[in-house]
């Protein structure tokens, strides 16, 4: 138990360094870019002595360094700062954009794995058949398809010409969030509120966004799972259970697909950052309210601090997710020694 | 049997009252965004449009036209040399929160505006020299000068809405509801908001205190989209009764041939045009200005990018506004290669000396549409061998800080006014300071006396022989060159009607009806 504890604080204090190093990265990224905010933010009419008031009041006008120095002081502070164009400070829409980035995104995983695992699984089973050369063949189709185009083409298909599912928002346009939102997790809320008539069309809006960004990483978890499959499957203890004649369902599904489960799991700690990358496309496909298209906006309007605080939430999201994704490692495969 | 009949009547009941239900609220689809929910520092349509709904000015423009009529205020009077304009209030009216509306809320909304200097702070400074309150329901506005067009400006800006003392704060600005005190909006127009989420909805229910009669639909559900496309399905499917702002032309032209669905065409107020930074470019030269002007073929730019959907437009001033003249049409005219040969080559330039520039468009302001109009002007403008254009863009923000520090020679810019006067379509590009805030840097003492002239007249022939002269003088100067007119596309379910948007771009929402 201490040793787990050491680890996670040891990997807690990495997160600092890298943390320090995006955010600089980010910083003088943005100061590099052309354009700024006051000239996005301000109407013809506004004179220079106007524009140099504002540069004044966001200490825009200071040296660069020094509006450097004022933001680490700041975030020491856990401040993330106030946006510049609507400012209030950059916590506000953060806080109501994440909850559904990451329902999304945990419904993508959901889908990800869903597909990628089960059918990894059937092509290595059916190995070197039409099944899987078809598996295959899914896998790297969806794997080379951009997520915005996939979207764009389930919103078509399911959305339009078959009007199977809702293509844009996360509720019906008749229903309003308002009365059921409490942590900013619909599918939650509803529960919570015991709307189950919400709580379904939560879902439904849920459906096409989830099956984009699932379907589009689901190829790569296919194609490993398929690989570690076929390595499992010949190994000793397989051959063993299959001698003993322990059926073939729980040799594959137990046995086998445990032990090439771990791999897959590194992998989705990697891909989990992919995940959040496509959210980012498929929230602008689905007119999707989350994190991804709040960043979208503010970097075309160069509202340097909520895209700073937006990223920097990003980071922290991908490296908590990465150390879940140890820990779950380590309890899966003994031998590892955290 | 008696059961059966009951379990019947219920059925025809609850189906009653789930189409009354449904007839009761209607959906608004929008690729807009709300910004400061503060008449005090908000400046774009989509807000204004909020505003105009929840709130009201002393003026008003009666619905779909630009007639101005009493508002809050039953009538008013003006002094003789036009400098003092005095509204007789209503009396009895309430701010949705209880508070009574009297000249002081008046006063105090107009200081509060004039003391934050938000952005749209200058609507009311430039022409406000300080308010005075003669009496609880009468209230005086003190001009900085004679103003004639005063009463649209009153009747059509938000900064001139009455706000409730008691929720929004004096001496800060509120960027979300939130931060008002009840943390709701509140106002003294036809609707009152009841929730708002940021770029996902905001809820509109009838206001039952409202003086005027009663909204048409009950509940107005405004929902954002990140897309037109989106925007556009969402149409098709019915998930939306309305969409408004913006449809990108091709969407327009598919779904105005949809049986289920009705279109409305209105002329907009919304202007395009090229601007040529006229200090140090290399179209400090006038001639050039002019040879450019000549080349642009407004027809074809409307047919080509535009599906024919908005009007060529000859003037700065729009069709439609007092005043109007087609200068451009009789002088330049349109794609007249001839006439722009003979300017380029006095001015030295030909076949192997061909003026070269960068013309820029941003992507990211005017639609999708933008990098098209970039396209089609690049080759109008190369139909002589005398011009080479290289088309060029850079995102709004960086596209803004371009033109301020000059450097875009020629770039498009689009126009929606503040108020409705030819003033505001000329002033802010042909007057010193407002050319400079629009990247021209254009400046002329006799164009500067002629603005002030018409400004500060109060007899319509003079003001009407001042702006022919301005718009004659235009093409000769050509430090921006007309290409067209918006028209405004709403397009709603079948069923909804009462769409009215005059040319002060003001979108009653309280007029929508349903029919049967």
């Amino acid at each position: 138990m201490r040793r787990i504890l050491n680890y996670l604080l040891v990997r807690i204090l990495l997160t600092i360094p890298m943390l320090f190093v995006l955010l600089t990265l980010v910083f003088v990224v943005l100061r590099v870019m052309p354009g700024d905010p006051v000239s996005a933010m301000l109407g013809g009419h506004a004179p220079e002595y106007v524009i140099d008031q504002k540069k004044a009041e966001l200490g825009l006008n200071k040296p660069v360094f020094a509006q450097y120095v004022d933001y680490l002081g700041q975030l020491a502070r856990g401040d993330l700062g106030r946006s510049m164009i609507l400012q209030e400070s950059v916590s506000t829409p953060i806080k109501e954009r994440l909850p559904a980035t990451i329902e999304l995104t945990l419904c993508g995983l959901i889908v990800t794995l869903a597909l990628g695992i089960p059918l990894g699984v059937r092509a290595a089973r059916r190995r070197r058949t039409g099944q899987d050369f078809g598996i295959r063949l899914y896998a790297n189709v969806v794997y080379c398809i951009p997520v915005f185009w996939m979207g764009l083409m389930l919103q078509m298909i399911f959305g339009v010409f078959l009007n199977l599912f809702p293509i844009a928002g996360r509720i019906g346009a008749r229903v309003i969030s308002s009365d059921f939102d409490r942590t900013g997790f619909y599918l939650i809320d509803t529960l919570l509120k015991g709307d189950i008539a919400s709580f379904w069309d939560v879902l439904y809006h849920l459906i096409l966004p989830a099956f984009t960004l699932g379907i589009t990483l689901s190829g790569v978890f296919v194609r490993l799972t398929r690989a570690n499959m076929l390595d499992v499957l010949k190994s000793d203890y397989v051959l063993a259970s299959r001698a003993r004649g322990v059926p073939e369902r729980k040799v594959v599904y137990v046995h086998a697909l445990r032990n090439a489960l771990i791999p897959i799991v590194t992998m989705l700690g990697l891909q989990f950052s992919a995940l959040l990358a496509g959210a980012i496309l498929t929230e602008t496909t689905f007119s999707w309210p989350g994190m991804g298209r709040l960043l979208l906006e503010r970097i075309y309007l160069r509202d340097y601090p909520t895209i700073q605080g937006v990223i920097i939430v990003y980071a922290l999201f991908v490296s908590l997710v990465s150390l879940i994704i140890d820990i779950v490692y380590a309890i899966i495969d003994p031998r590892v020694q955290l | 049997m008696n059961r059966r009949m009951g379990l019947i009547v219920l059925a025809a009941a609850l189906l009653f009252a789930g189409a009354a239900w449904g007839q009761s609220v209607l959906v608004y689809g929008t690729t807009d965004k709300v910004t400061d929910m503060d008449p005090a520092s908000a400046y774009d349509q989509h807000t204004w449009d909020i505003f105009q709904n929840i709130d009201k000015g002393l003026l008003s423009y009666e619905p779909g036209t630009d007639k101005v009529v009493p508002g809050l205020a039953q009538s008013y009077t003006v002094n003789k040399d036009g400098t003092e304009y005095t509204f007789k209030l209503r009396s009895g009216l309430k701010f949705t929160d209880g508070t009574p509306f009297t000249a002081d809320t008046v006063k105090w909304s107009i200081d509060r505006v004039m003391a934050l200097k938000g952005d749209p702070s200058w609507l009311v400074t430039q022409f406000v020299k300080e308010v005075q309150v003669v009496d609880p329901l009468t209230v005086k506005f003190v001009l900085t000068g004679p103003t004639p067009y005063f009463p649209t400006i009153v009747a059509g800006n938000p900064p001139y809405f009455p706000l409730s003392p008691n929720i929004y704060p004096v001496n800060k600005i509120v960027h979300d509801p939130t931060e008002l005190v009840g943390g709701a909006l509140v106002g003294l127009g036809p609707y009152k908001v009841t929730s708002f989420k940021r770029d996902e909805e905001v809820v509109l229910d009838a206001n039952p205190g409202y003086y005027g009669k009663a909204p048409g639909v009950k509940r107005i559900i405004i929902r954002y989209f990140a897309d037109a496309t989106t925007m556009r399905l969402a149409l098709e499917k019915g998930e939306i009764d309305l969409a408004y702002k913006s449809l990108n032309p091709s969407d327009i032209s598919d779904l105005s041939k949809n049986a289920k669905l009705n279109t409305y065409k209105l002329a907009g107020p919304f202007i395009r045009y090229l601007c040529f930074e006229c200090s140090q470019s290399v179209f400090q030269n006038k001639v050039l200005r002019q040879a450019i002007g000549a080349l642009i073929n407004r027809p074809e730019i409307n047919q080509k990018v535009y599906l024919g959907q908005n009007l060529p437009l000859y003037s700065m001033v729009p069709v439609g506004m007092i005043y109007h003249s087609d200068d451009f049409k009789t002088t330049l005219g349109d794609g007249n290669v001839k006439l722009a040969e003979k300017l380029l080559a006095s001015a030295g330039y030909s076949k192997d000396k061909p003026l070269t520039f960068d013309l820029w468009y941003t992507p990211s302001h005017y639609g999708d549409t933008e990098v098209n109009l970039g396209d089609v002007l690049k080759t109008e403008l190369e139909k002589t061998p005398f011009v080479k254009v290289t088309v060029k863009s850079a995102e709004w923000a960086t596209y803004k800080q371009q033109f301020h520090n000059k450097q875009m020679a020629a770039y498009l810019l689009g126009w929606y006014p503040d108020y409705v006067d030819p003033d505001d379509y000329t002033a802010a590009f042909a007057q010193t300071d407002g050319s400079a805030g629009e990247g021209i840097y254009f400046s002329s003492k006799t164009w500067d006396d002629l603005f002030v002239k018409e400004e500060q007249s109060l007899v319509p022939s003079v003001r009407a022989q001042v702006f022919k002269q301005i718009q004659k003088m235009w093409t000769d100067e050509a430090m921006t060159v007309p290409i067209f007119q918006g028209n405004l596309y709403i397009i709603t379910r079948k069923n909804v009607t009462g769409v009215k948007i005059g040319p002060p771009l003001i979108f009653n929402y309280d007029e929508l009806r349903f029919t049967k």
